[in-house]
């Protein structure tokens, strides 16, 4: 039994070994690139890197490339979450509909769904509507699954008490199915959004006209490493953030 | 007429009939609008696909390419499994190294690998080697993650339990920690196969001048819809036979979890 | 009883915490009790009194912060599966084995042959009436059935002493009072010291030779009853004078001490403090 001075200790410890695990690599780094001659052309120098990153950021560059992928994500993101939860909806108000719909779903998403792009590429061209058809079939199973599952495995005893106190259909929904399924739904939604977020940074990374991924690519191309790494981290800066504000507004809908 | 309530009743009892049911009405309207509304230069009808299927396989490179993309599954996940399952014991087995190394292990599965594909290739080339190191990256977090929370949900009763009985230390491993840790090590491989499966096509589909991703190019330019449809089955057919390998296995060791 | 004294507790207290904490407890105080073989101790008390933490300090699972316990004349410094074996509250079967395979690991455990293993977790699983469960994992058995199981792995290690903490908690009541009736059939037949925790009165007096009450923090015995009446015990034992004037002798002696400790836990914030190795519920 650890005490409560104990515990913070280990926690301090464990903390430190972080702190040092993320300044060892960065350290790492800088040396492997300034003392020990690792090729800048593989691996380019982290204060170049750094000053690089500045430069994106002031310059603006970002921006037309930010707002095709940001446009493509939110499109294909309203489409599966009204898609995905409209047919969820009316599958779970049958049991039968839901031994038939959702192991067809789960199963065809098992598939790697990046196996469409291709095919999307051809019906769709390399702009951005082929993106958004990718990012929408990968973030609709996720979806339409929570869906399924939040309004279909609503505790019996919730509803038949409801019921027996004389609930209508409307109250029934608006007081017992929406909260009970609400959290399942957003979670489905939150994984949606990440792999439609993946998706779409990945299909414009194989093959687009622009975008953040078709910005690291023609860098890549163009052996334009510093700049690229600046890239790679504003992108990922990108993703933390949109993650980050999914999952907190998954949790505020959780609470209430 | 009067048979309709009898097929009916049949359907309402077997929900795995409708199914088919569904799939095979998918395939119809696919089937009519691919023939009579849609451009042949973008799309197939399946029977088509079905049919120029031998063809597709007599391109030359074609055959080659799905093996070699194969191959590179096989390795990929086997590499996965091993690093997976050795980081993953090495972080969950004792709660400082877990608290220490687990938030990074998080840091990593939650940043989007895709941003440094063309890294990989950079640093890995075009063939199989870029591809399966690809594939381990989104493979081994998964697994990582899955057998750190196998270890640590193991009730601690059944710990005291062996050692009250005088269990020492490895027998303590061998019949109380790895047989528990088994359907997570499982469900950890079925998760790391679907990573590796991502991994490996999305790099496959990157290169475009080698493997898969040349052909995809190559029919995509050249508005082949057959042999592009033909390709990507094949794919797919070849992830549904090795997740349905995965899951039965986990099925088959974790029959003692019910 | 016949005397020979298997478990020797003397001045025995435990706490958990550092002194200066401010989760210190207290959680046994200069406790001394002597069990002969052949004899089944009751401990009995109000929550958090420290009956369990006395069970796992005869065990060798805690160390008592000072006194001794010995048992078959040793002194306990751990665990000792020679001497002693265990039947916990919760399920503590192994879920990946078969109800027979989970019997088997224990003699493993301590290097019983294999043909040798094979005869005794079959009579031993017979003896509790599991037998044609061997081939079934724990999740396919009703509590009162695990426990069975349980019971059946800690009597094929053979030890002079049991050691059971709430075997029968987790099970609905009728379960329960078949259970006893057939742990009292078993134990007529052996001449095991059993030191058995539960909070059941009437488990209590059915089952012990003698009830050893606790009083409330710091826990130590407040009292020991004798139950004189010879095993197996009759379902009839439970209708008669002698048990119910036993039975309420003890609930005399337990409702101030409850009280005691209710009120206690109450100031305390109902800080209830989780410590001990077994899934202590004491």
């Amino acid at each position: 039994m650890l005490g409560n001075g104990k515990r913070d200790a280990a926690s301090a410890g464990s903390r430190a070994v972080q702190v040092a695990f993320l300044v060892g690599l960065l350290l790492l780094w800088y040396v492997a690139t300034n003392y020990w001659g690792v090729s800048h052309l593989l691996l380019p120098e982290p204060v170049q890197v750094f000053w690089q990153f500045v430069d994106i950021i002031k310059t603006g560059e970002y921006i037309d490339d930010l707002k095709v992928t940001l446009g493509e994500l939110a499109t294909a993101f309203a489409v599966s979450c009204t898609t995905g939860v409209t047919l969820g909806y009316l599958i779970s108000r049958s049991q039968y509909l839901i031994r038939v719909f959702e192991p067809l779903f789960a199963g065809i998403y098992a598939i790697p769904i990046i196996l469409f792009l291709p095919l999307y590429v051809l019906m769709f061209g390399l702009g951005p509507m082929s993106k958004v058809a990718l990012g929408t079939t990968i973030s609709f199973f996720p979806i339409v699954l929570s869906t399924i599952a939040g309004f279909g495995y609503v505790e019996r005893t919730y509803i038949v008490s409801a019921r027996s106190m004389g609930a209508s259909e409307y109250q029934l929904f608006r007081y017992v199915l929406l909260p009970a399924a609400l959290p399942v739904i957003l979670t489905g939604m939150r994984m949606g959004f990440t792999v439609a977020l993946l998706s779409i940074i990945g299909s414009e990374t194989i093959a687009s006209l622009a975008g953040l991924g078709h910005r690291i690519v023609h860098l890549a191309e163009g052996m334009d490493m510093a700049r690229m790494f600046a890239y790679i981290a504003f992108v990922v800066a990108i993703a933390a953030i949109l993650n980050t504000v999914v999952s907190s507004l998954e949790a505020g809908g959780r609470r209430r | 007429m009067r048979r309709w309530p009898a097929i009916k009743r049949y359907m309402l009892r077997h929900p795995g009939v409708a199914r088919l049911g569904v799939v095979i009405v998918l395939f119809v309207i696919w089937e009519i609008a691919a023939r009579w509304f849609i451009d042949p230069l973008f799309m197939s009808p399946p029977s088509s696909v079905l049919v120029s299927l031998p063809q597709m396989f007599e391109i030359s490179g074609v055959p080659g390419a799905l093996r070699i993309t194969f191959w590179e599954l096989a390795v990929a996940f086997a590499m996965s499994v091993a690093i997976g399952l050795a980081v993953g014991l090495a972080v969950g087995l004792q709660p400082f190294s877990r608290r220490s190394f687990m938030p990074i292990v998080l840091l990593l599965y939650g940043t989007p690998q895709v941003t440094i594909l063309p890294l990989f290739i950079l640093f890995f080339g075009i063939g199989p080697a870029s591809k399966i190191a690809f594939g381990v990256s989104h493979g081994i977090f998964p697994i990582i993650v899955t057998i750190v929370a196998g270890v640590q949900n193991l009730k601690p009763i059944l710990l005291t339990s062996a050692k009250s009985m005088g269990a020492n230390r490895w027998q303590a491993f061998r019949y109380v920690i790895f047989p528990h840790m088994i359907p997570s090590f499982f469900t950890g491989m079925r998760l790391g196969m679907t990573g590796v499966l991502l991994g490996v096509l999305l790099a496959e589909l990157y290169v475009s001048t080698a493997g898969i991703g040349y052909f995809t190019t190559l029919f995509t330019q050249n508005f082949e819809p057959d042999n592009l449809l033909g390709l990507i089955a094949t794919l797919a057919a070849m992830a549904i036979i090795l997740n349905e390998l995965v899951r039965r296995a986990e099925n088959h060791f974790a029959r003692w979890r019910d | 009883m016949t005397g020979e004294v298997a478990i020797r507790v003397r001045d025995v207290s435990h706490h958990f915490g550092e002194e200066d904490d401010a989760r210190h407890v207290r959680a046994l105080l200069d406790t001394s009790i002597d069990v002969a073989r052949g004899e089944l101790l009751c401990l009995i008390g109000p929550s958090g009194c420290g009956k369990s933490t006395l069970l796992n300090v005869v065990g060798g699972l805690l160390e008592p912060t000072t006194g001794t316990v010995e048992v078959a004349g040793k002194p306990v410094r751990g665990p000792m599966p020679a001497d002693i074996a265990y039947v916990f509250q919760e399920n503590a079967l192994f879920p990946w084995n078969t109800v027979f395979e989970n019997v088997m690991l224990g003699m493993l455990f301590q290097g019983v042959p294999k043909a040798e293993r094979d005869d005794r977790a079959r009579r031993s699983l017979e003896a509790v009436g599991l037998a044609e469960f061997s081939d079934h994992y724990p999740a396919q058995l009703s509590g009162g059935m695990r426990q069975r199981a349980a019971l059946a792995r800690a009597l094929s290690l053979e030890t002079g002493i049991l050691l059971m903490d709430e075997p029968f908690g987790a099970l609905d009541e009728q379960t329960r009072m078949i259970l006893g009736e057939d742990l009292s059939v078993l134990l007529s037949r052996t001449d095991k010291a059993i030191v058995f925790v539960t909070h059941s009165l009437g488990e209590a007096v059915f089952l012990a030779d003698r009830v050893a009450v606790f009083s409330a923090r710091p826990g130590t015995i407040k009292q020991v009853i004798s139950v004189d009446e010879p095993h197996p015990r009759n379902p009839e034992f439970v209708t008669s004078a002698k048990f119910t004037a036993l039975r309420n002798q003890l609930y005399s002696l337990l409702h101030d001490e409850i009280r005691k400790a209710m009120s206690e836990s109450a100031m305390r914030g109902g800080a209830g403090h989780r410590g001990s190795v077994a899934g202590d519920s004491a």
